[in-house]
This record gives C-alpha cells, structure tokens and sequence, in this order.
C-alpha cells in the first residue's frame, strides 16, 4: 500500500516536470533550422555555378522552400510563445527584422530559382543566396552583440 | 518607462513587416503587369522581336474551360461548321484513311514527374485549363460515307495505346506513334476495329520525364521513311541537357528496318508534319520557348531542311541568344536557321493541314490550315483559334487569315481549344477540340442546306 502511493508521487513530478515551460522558446529552434536551409542553398548555388548540374539547382530550390516552410513555422511559433509568455530574449526586436529582411529575401529567391535553366541561379538567384546568408550572420552577431552588453551594462 | 518599451516593440515590429511585404508584394507584381504586343506584328517572315525579359513571376493567364453548350464556333461568310463527333474524350489529333474513314486520336500526356516546386504549381494551372483530363489512350473510328457531316458510324478503332499522337497508313501498315514508339498494326481497307497486336518498328524518346510528349508522324510519299516529330523535354533545358538527347528533332526513321537518324534539329516542339504539295518539301510548326516575355517566342510554321538546325535551345529566330542554357554553343548558333513564317507569340499550334480538294471556297485553296491551341501564359490571350496562310509557289504568301474563331466566350473562357487538322475525302477541313472534345467540320456553305447543331 505504502509503495504504491509513493509511486503514485514520482509519477505525478516526473508528469509536471515535462508540461512546465522550463525550456526556451520553440521559435528559436525553428529559426535555426530555416537558418541552416538558407545557407545550405547557398552551397549548392555555389557547386551549380561551379559545374552546372540541374540537380544542383533542384537541392537549392528544395532547400529554399523548406527554409521558407520551417520559417512560416517559426512566425507561427513566435505567436505561441508570445501567448505562453515564454520568456524571449532581450534583443528580440534587431533580430526578428533581420530575420524578417532574410525570409522575405528567401521569398524572392525561391521565384528566381523557379526560373528555368541557367539563370535561375546565375548572377541573381546565388547573389540573394549569399545576400540571405550574409544577413543572417549579421542578425546573429548583432543579437549576441546586444545581449551581451544587456548582460553587461545590466 | 519598461512598460511603455514592451508596448511599442511589438507595434513596431509589426508596422516594420507590413513595409517589407508589401515592398516585396510589390516587386512580385512588377512581373504581372506586362501586356503583349500587337501579335500581326508577328506574323509572317519578319516578326518584329523585342528584348528578352525575365521575370520573377512568370505571368500566367490561362482561360478557364466552360462548356460550349449551345454555342458553336465562328465562321467567315462561305462557310458553315457541324459537330462531327461529340462527347469524345480529349482528342488530340486526327487522321483521314484513304476510304474516307476518320481517325480521332483520344490522347494525353503521361504524369509529368515533380522535380521542383514549381512543378505542383503548373499542375494545379493545367487542371484548371482542362488539360488534366484522363488520357483515354484510344483511337476512335468515325465514318461518314455520303460526306453530309452526320457519320452513319462510330467505333473504338484502337484501344490500350500509350499517349497516341501521330498515325500514318502505307498500304496495309498502319503506323501509331505512341509517345514511347512506333508501332504497326495490320489494316484492310474498310476495317473499323483492330484486335491484332502491334509490333513496334523503333523506339521513341519517352519517360520518364516526357515533357513534349506528342509524336507527329508522316510517311514519305513512297511509304519508304516515316518522320517523327520529338519535342524537347524541357522548355528550355531546365531537365539537364542529356535529357535532351534526340530529342527537339524531326527523326527519319527507315521503314524496313526501323533504324532512324536526326532529320532536323533545335526544333523546340516540331508537330504538324506535311508535304507542301507544290514543292513537295516536309513542313512543320513548333512551339517556342517560354517565360522570356509575352512576345517571345513566336511559334512558328516552316519548311524543314535535311540537317538543319532551327536554334533550340541555344537561340532563336537564328543568332537571339537564350541566356538560360549554359554552357552555350557558338558553333551550333552560327549554323541555326531562322524558320520561315512567324505565327506570333505563344499561340500554341498543334495542327497542320495543307489544304487540299475542292470544297471549300477558292480562297482556301493553296495554304496551310493552322490549329492554335492558344497561350497560357500571355495578356492578353492570343491563338484559341484556326488560321489559314495563303501559299503561293510552295511558300506562304500573305498574312494569316482567321478562319475558325469563337473558342473563347466574351469572359475569355475557352469553349474549346483546337488542336490537330485534317482535310477529310470531300475536302472539308476537320478540327480536333480537346477541350470541348469534339471533332468540328468546316466545309462551303450551302444554301438549302443550313448548318445542324451538334448532337
């Protein structure tokens, strides 16, 4: 009787430790992972303007759409944890424009990269490529830049 | 001071992204607004071709199908149209058997494999312009023997085949050129069914992409070669090139033994094939290229020379350089022809008919009928209907005439579409509508004997 109640209790906590909001936002990671797609298009531009395999082009489209996809993921995850009230990090405003400017980008680029042949990634296409890619490394920098000086400065 | 902060961040955020989308909202709509030109300039030898554009969102505007309901097509004075046939399922193509028998060819393209995304959009364009219909892989037999208009027969011909597009009879050998071979098929004069099997003379470039998927056909006029026409598989090389092997071409294919060469090449989508009966020379139309502006290419009629290469896809109209094929051939661009006489800018034709007999007005006599399937992705829309060239010592001699309009209501609605031509015995000119699936025949009016409504 005794031993049943007390795994009873173990139970109970191990339940409540797992629903608690205790970990970050869920936003952030699917950023990282459109984030990672972005620059992953950026790579098979630069193989397809290197030898210009179609299948090249196709990895970069493909790779654009999902990023595009985890992106509309993330806006709608941002609206979650706004509503949970997850606690989000200081800087939020530089990055979410940053971000923002690189999906919107993204948006375009996928049009180009549905062009048919050689300029769906030559100049244009790889230009927004490396252009999304060169954002989202200044909205991480920026980001990591101003939290620590919150950190910092208090 | 914080609680005002919290406030305004979001407020911002949000007017900040309402600028950026409609910034970028804005430059997608840039694509849209380009209206095409006068398409007469088009037209004939000398089109007037302006820069290449490229775009971020290639404009599409297709016409939506209706139903003809009790709606006919249009007519010059002189003529008079009858439904032949009606109810048919997507015919494509046609073809006339010497005892006057007609051939409807009731084909579709295979499924187009999905490499990009762009390839579910195009799918969902292509459902909504009827071109999605079932693939009835069959030939149907109409038989009008007193030449009224009104067949006294109609029976499945050839059932099972695999995307049929071109036949073509010498002696007792019918020739079906599936979108992946020839095949030949016994035939006695006056059959009206085939149940015997096919043996297949020679393959033919197939799936599993198959982006142009017809296959004309013509046999030489002493039955010895037969020629194919074998679209790209690609609008502009975006399949890779080696996609492309043997394809874009117009083959000779030997009869006996079924091996084939190259006739011609750097045709995009060569249909239509015909003997200019004058001359005697291989004629043909084609598709151009698209998503280079609404007023390139232009499609195109032409007399076919042996070892000619016509551009696709390095360029166009001779030395216009396409920028979207990379590496590019010099070589081949300094050799390209520019073809004989513009149709103008995607108007689509899918059938030719050298006009032949003595029924219809003398005006029609010595020129080529032209089946306009019409533009998806042109504004405003242009072809959606059938034309005449006036020929005039083996080459067209003045501007294109429309002869059958109407396929269009006054929304812009297709009706039908017309695709495949051919003349029947009597000299009537025969028009396939894969849209409406219906066979409509155009002959000289009559007086007493007005036009019947399709039944």
């Amino acid at each position: 009787m005794q031993h049943a109640v007390i795994a009873e209790t173990t139970f109970d906590t191990s339940l409540k430790s797992i629903g608690k909001p205790s970990r970050g936002p869920i936003h952030k990671v699917l950023v990282s992972f459109s984030a990672a797609y972005f620059t992953g298009a950026l790579v098979t531009d630069l193989a397809y303007w290197h030898v210009p395999d179609v299948l090249w082009e196709r990895f970069s489209i493909w790779l654009i759409t999902a990023g595009l996809i985890m992106a509309g993921l993330a806006a709608i995850a941002y609206v979650f944890d706004l509503a949970n009230n997850t606690s989000i990090e200081r800087p939020a405003w530089p990055r979410a424009v940053g971000y923002a400017i690189a999906v919107l980008l993204s948006l375009a680029n996928a049009f180009v990269h549905s062009r048919d042949g050689y300029t769906a990634v030559v100049p244009l296409g790889l230009t927004l490529s490396a252009l999304v890619v060169i954002i989202l490394l200044l909205t991480a920098w920026v980001g990591m830049a101003l939290a620590n000086r919150h950190r910092v400065g208090g | 001071m914080m609680h005002g902060f919290r406030n305004a961040r979001p407020r911002k955020l949000a007017r900040g992204l309402v600028v950026l989308s409609v910034a970028a909202t804005s430059l997608v709509l840039v694509g849209c607004e380009d209206h095409g030109g006068d398409p007469r300039k088009q037209i004939g030898a000398n089109p007037v071709l302006p820069s290449l554009q490229q775009y971020l969102v290639p404009p599409i505007r297709i016409a939506k199908a209706v139903r003809w309901g009790d709606a006919m097509p249009t007519v010059p004075q002189g003529l008079q149209v009858q439904a032949l046939a009606t109810g048919l399922e997507h015919p494509r193509s046609l073809y006339v058997l010497p005892n006057g028998d007609v051939l409807i060819i009731e084909s579709n393209g295979p499924k187009a494999p999905i490499f990009r995304p762009k390839d579910i959009i195009t799918g969902w364009v292509q459902w909504f312009a009827g071109a999605k219909a079932k693939d009835a892989n069959r030939i149907t037999l109409i038989r009008n023997g007193n030449g009224d208009g009104v067949p006294e027969l109609r029976t499945v011909f050839l059932d099972h085949l695999n995307s049929p597009f071109g036949v073509a009879l010498v002696g007792h050998d019918l020739y079906v050129a599936n979108t992946d071979a020839i095949v030949r098929y016994p035939y006695q004069d006056g059959q009206t069914s085939i149940t015997a099997p096919g043996t297949k003379l020679t393959d033919l470039p197939g799936g599993p992409i198959d982006h142009h998927w017809t296959k004309a056909l013509l046999a030489s006029p002493d039955g010895s070669k037969l020629y194919v026409g074998v679209g790209s598989n690609s609008n502009i090389g975006e399949n890779g090139i080696g996609a492309e092997y043997e394809r874009a071409a117009i083959w000779e294919v030997d009869r006996a033994s079924g091996a084939h060469r190259i006739f011609a090449s750097g045709m995009r989508n060569p249909t239509g094939l015909q003997w200019e009966p004058e001359t005697g020379k291989l004629w043909a139309i084609a598709n151009e290229r698209d998503e280079i502006g609404p007023d390139l290419v232009p499609d195109y009629l032409t007399s076919v020379r042996d070892g000619g290469f016509y551009g696709w896809p390095y360029s166009y109209y001779g030395q216009h350089l396409d920028p979207r094929i990379m590496p590019q051939r010099p070589d081949l661009v300094a050799s390209a022809i520019a073809p004989d006489y513009a149709l103008s800018s995607h108007v689509a034709p899918l059938g030719l008919a050298m006009s032949s007999g003595t029924d219809l007005p003398a005006n029609y006599r010595g020129g080529a009928f032209v089946g306009e399937h019409g533009s998806w992705d042109r504004t405003p829309l242009n072809g959606y209907k059938v034309v005449f060239v006036p020929f005039s010592g083996g080459n067209p001699s003045g501007p294109a005439q429309d002869v059958v309009t109407g396929f269009l209501d006054a929304n812009s609605h297709a009706r039908g579409r017309p695709v495949g031509l051919a003349m029947d015995r009597s000299g009537a000119l025969l028009i396939a509508d894969d849209v409406g699936n219906t066979v409509w025949r155009v002959s000289s009016a009559r007086p007493g004997s007005p036009p019947k409504p399709g039944s």
